[in-house]
């Protein structure tokens, strides 16, 4: 039972560890995009889509929103590494599957 | 690039935005929703953005919201990992059956089925502790962990720290075979509806298969990351997805759902369900509105 709890808290801490970290980095990068586009185009009649002056804060905002978007898959990638290293079949299995129903439905929308 | 004709923002609706963001991520993270009842409206109604602009903006967001609590959450062993992955190996393929299934459909009447069913679950929630009552288990739902914990069912029993209580709370699931069948379910709902799955999923947990009210929280959260990131990509995929406008709605979320995650943690489980089943309320309420609209 000790050993399983062990084998948990590995398992939360790295889950939490991802999440945190991924939130930061990205929340990081969108907060230093949007100084930038209050810096270069102030605050005034700021239009959604791209203009010249808007690309560089765009483009950063853009990389900060692609890392939150990966951010919750990690911790799938890393339930499938902890599992397989545990040599736990049955959460492996399960884990997998999650995976692979991910890929699957990107695949399906995207084509 | 879609190109459409939207509000010029200004910077009162960046702070409308970041606002808007904040009470979403607060309520969502509070409750293990997504917050994209409250999102969405405001997009499309007050800047008049486009339905796709609105919804992948919307799932960023939810994005953003569930990954600051679920880091919150698993921190403090609220979430229960092994469960959400279970659970998700159902949800998300109904999610994808639900995609076949929408264009057979209406929608106006499905809203109306789904607004009848949070009605009878918003009472469930705020009057019963549980549908499912034939284990009737002790009062904080504690068990005593199995010495040979290899089968599924026993995997799944785990403990965390009660901060309102002051103890730390031993649970067990129960009726997995019910759970699972409840969350294939709920991930059609999902996707014919366009809604987050933490108003199903949430409970699923707590009526159906006996998990303390924060724990079913926790883990929703968890759930809701999963697989609202897969949406959001393929939005962003389909370049509906608007930096300028992400970034302010994006901070507003991850703040917003700081303050939710620690309320929750604090508050009693029992206040929580409450608070979830009035919020249920409301939701079957704009259901049965966008069914009366289209009829």
């Amino acid at each position: 039972m000790e050993r399983r709890n062990f084998k948990e808290s590995r398992l939360n801490n790295w889950v939490s560890l991802i999440f945190r970290l991924g939130i930061a980095i990205s929340l990081a990068l969108v907060v230093i995009g949007l100084i930038i586009l209050v810096v270069l185009s102030g605050t005034k009649d700021i239009q959604p889509l791209f203009r010249l002056d808007q690309i560089p804060a765009a483009i950063v905002i853009s990389i900060g929103i692609l890392i939150l978007l990966l951010t919750p898959i990690l911790p799938v990638l890393i339930s499938v590494v902890t599992f397989w290293t545990e040599r736990n079949k049955l959460y492996l299995g399960i884990s997998t599957t999650v995976l692979f129903f991910l890929i699957l439905s990107l695949i399906l929308a995207l084509t | 690039m879609l190109l459409c004709q939207t509000t010029p923002l200004n910077e009162l609706n960046l702070w409308a935005l970041g606002g808007t963001g904040l009470v979403a991520g607060f309520l969502g993270s509070m409750l293990g929703v997504g917050g994209g009842p409250i999102i969405v409206p405001v997009l499309t109604l007050a800047l008049g953005l486009p339905i796709h602009v609105a919804i992948g903006s919307s799932l960023v967001a939810i994005v953003a919201n569930s990954c600051t609590a679920a880091g919150i959450y698993t921190q403090a062993r609220l979430t229960n990992v092994k469960l959400g992955l279970l659970l998700e190996t159902t949800t998300t393929p109904g999610a994808i059956v639900g995609g076949f299934i929408a264009a057979v459909i209406a929608p106006s009447i499905l809203s109306a089925l789904f607004g009848l069913i949070l009605i009878y679950t918003a009472y469930t929630m705020i009057t019963r502790r549980y549908i499912l009552n034939e284990n009737v288990l002790p009062k904080d739902n504690s068990a005593k962990t199995d010495k040979a914990a290899n089968d599924l069912p026993s995997s799944l029993t785990t403990s965390y720290h009660d901060q309102n209580l002051g103890k730390v709370v031993t649970y067990k699931v129960n009726h997995l075979p019910q759970g699972l069948g409840a969350s294939f379910f709920a991930g059609i709902l999902s996707s014919l509806l366009g809604i987050g799955g933490g108003i199903i999923k949430v409970p699923v947990m707590s009526l159906v298969m006996g998990v303390p009210m924060k724990a079913a929280i926790a883990t929703s959260t968890f759930m809701i990351a999963i697989t609202t990131t897969v949406g959001a990509l393929i939005y962003y995929y389909h370049g509906y997805i608007y930096p300028i406008i992400i970034a302010p709605l994006v901070i507003g979320a991850v703040i917003g759902a700081r303050l939710g995650a620690e309320l929750a943690q604090r508050a009693r489980g029992v206040l929580l369900r409450r608070i979830f089943g009035t919020f249920l309320f409301l939701v079957a309420l704009l259901m049965f509105i966008r069914t009366a609209n289209v009829v």
